[in-house]
């Protein structure tokens, strides 16, 4: 869906793309995450065919950005971070003039309009004026508009921004919704929770390069080493439970109640299994075992630990 | 080609720009102004006072005073809408952040261009339009003949139509409504003024070297070519006008500024995506 090979775009004070790689398959959603001034909305707009690259190539749909702009953006539906909306415009009439700049002819023009409106949720308010949308609807509305010519790929930067907290959960179920019906999604955000929630791959983006994780410095001394939480419900002895942990340096209880205990362990998934195979052969019984590794916002400290200030 | 005739653009335009308070309230003042201007010319006209100091007033005096004082009148508040409408057309997209919109659709930086350029215009052909009872109204006095209507209103929607190309060219430059609009009133001032002033200088100069010569050469008017009130000049049939008979030297000044800027524009606003 995406191909992008060493993609390098400077702008006259700053460099905003080093190098850039990515390749995105028609069934993934992929995060794009970075620290401010990083990249991410640069390589969306040159994937979006607002900008030209220096070098490098870029192809999206199987279509060369700079040799065929008007088939790429045929192919995807683009939401910059800041999504500017005819407000004076009626909700029926905003979709109706963006089904007309697709050149939709009818009937496919009329029957993407209506379920646009629907996907918005908005067809008992198409004569309503756009102004009078909240943020969230607003929101919907330009995702349903992006949608209207059916794209396979969306680009979505910071989609999230400004949105109260049920307006994300709802973006969310529509975003996962639309992966579930064959969409690829590259989306930039810097809302982690949300990324790790709908995302089936994140990539790190620092000073326009790719920032492999495992690439990643070593943590410094008195930073954070990797860990592992464990949540275990399990019946008989607390002691025995105890005395397996004692073989894990560092591992630390968290909480503990009568049959449920939480620890943090030191490590990675590979260390949580070792331990359930001691818990299980010590003989307890375990009714539940949930390990939980690191975290985005953990793989976000390893990957940008030097970047961020 | 049928594209452009069936352009979203316009559709989106009109409704918006028709839905403004100033859609009905500026034809309204707009013909409040020319009638004032009918009815003080009229007045002028046949001033007893001249009358009785022995000048006969004929009615064709009266519908050429009428006709003439209203196309004059009429192109300068034209020329002070003109920008108002073209000027602030693209950078408002930029400044209410829908220009992306527009650019990752399917409509071609022409076809973006073509829809502002006809919805600026035809809203000014609309005033133009309501003013036709009022430069028909001569017609009543004699002295004007239908050529001369068909001659104004021809020569001032070419220069309308320039001046929102001007107008549309500067909004692709600027990020600001308020610099693209200042910008294009000062091209609007160098057309109408510092022409004039050029004129006026290289036919002094000339006066001198051609004592009792008879009204200025075409190179000496060259500078009036791209004065918006010049091809207008050419309709008054006054001793001192009758010197002026180039309009359609004008009209292909203003039709290749027209062009050109039309061109630079389109250009410009293809590239956009990096103001964005």
């Amino acid at each position: 869906m995406i191909e992008i090979e060493a993609l390098h775009k400077s702008y006259r004070k700053s460099r905003g793309l080093d190098g850039f790689s990515l390749h995105l398959e028609s069934n993934e959603l992929v995060g794009l995450v970075g620290p401010n001034g990083a990249g991410k909305t640069t390589l969306i707009k040159i994937l979006a065919t607002l900008l030209p690259a220096d070098s490098g190539s870029v192809w999206v749909s199987g279509h060369d950005v700079s040799a065929d702009p008007a088939a790429v953006r045929a192919s995807l539906g683009y939401l910059p971070d800041v999504a500017g909306i005819y407000q004076d415009m009626r909700i029926g009439e905003f979709l109706e003039f963006f089904a007309d700049a697709f050149h939709l002819k009818e009937p496919q023009r009329t029957a993407a309009i209506e379920k646009a409106l629907e996907r918005a949720d908005l067809a008992e308010r198409r004569q309503d004026f756009v102004e009078h949308l909240s943020l969230g609807w607003k929101q919907r509305l330009m995702l349903s508009k992006i949608l209207l010519h059916e794209p396979k790929l969306l680009l979505l930067d910071e989609p999230a921004t400004g949105l109260d907290p049920l307006a994300r959960i709802q973006l969310r179920e529509q975003l996962k919704r639309l992966h579930a019906e064959g969409v690829a999604i590259l989306i930039s955000s810097h809302i982690l929770s949300d990324l790790e929630d709908i995302c089936t791959r994140i990539v790190f983006i620092a000073e326009g390069k790719n920032v492999h994780e495992a690439q990643a410095p070593a943590p410094a001394l008195g930073a954070p080493a990797a860990t592992v939480r464990c949540e275990v419900e399990f019946e008989g002895s607390a002691e025995a439970l105890d005395r397996v942990l004692t073989g894990f340096p560092g591992a630390r209880v968290l909480e503990r109640n009568d049959g449920f205990l939480l620890f943090k362990l030191p490590g990675t998934s590979r260390d949580a299994s070792a331990c359930l195979g001691k818990l299980l052969a010590a003989g307890i019984t375990i009714l539940h075992f949930d390990a939980r590794g690191p975290g985005l916002e953990e793989r976000y400290r390893r990957a940008f630990g030097e970047h961020t200030s | 080609m049928r594209r452009y005739v069936t352009n979203p653009m316009i559709i989106k335009e009109l409704r918006q720009r028709l839905r403004e308070r100033r859609s009905w309230l500026l034809p309204t003042l707009y013909l409040l102004v020319l009638s004032g201007i009918v009815v003080c010319v009229y007045y002028f006209t046949t001033d007893t006072d001249r009358h009785l100091n022995g000048v006969e007033v004929q009615g064709a005096d009266i519908g050429q005073a009428i006709f003439i004082a209203v196309v004059l009148t009429q192109i300068i508040v034209l020329l002070l809408m003109g920008p108002v409408f073209s000027s602030g057309a693209i950078t408002i997209e930029r400044e209410q952040r829908t220009l992306a919109g527009l650019l990752t659709s399917l409509l071609t930086a022409p076809q973006i261009w073509w829809g502002k350029f006809v919805s600026a215009l035809l809203y000014l052909l609309l005033l133009l339009a309501s003013s036709i009872p009022l430069l028909a109204l001569p017609f009543a006095f004699g002295g004007v003949e239908p050529l001369d209507l068909v001659k104004a209103l021809g020569s001032t929607i070419l220069t309308l139509a320039s001046i929102c190309a001007i107008g549309l060219w500067c909004s692709a430059i600027f990020r600001r409504s308020v610099h693209a609009t200042a910008s294009c009133y000062a091209i609007v001032l160098v057309l109408t003024i510092v022409t004039a002033v050029s004129f006026g200088m290289l036919y002094s100069h000339w006066q001198q070297s051609h004592p009792g010569a008879q009204g200025p050469p075409a190179h000496i008017q060259a500078p009036l070519f791209l004065n918006p009130f010049y091809p207008l000049l050419t309709l008054i049939d006054e001793n001192e006008f009758r010197v002026y008979v180039y309009p359609v030297s004008s009209w292909l000044m203003f039709a290749a500024i027209g062009c050109l800027v039309a061109a630079l524009a389109m250009r410009r606003l293809q590239r956009s995506g990096e103001q964005l």
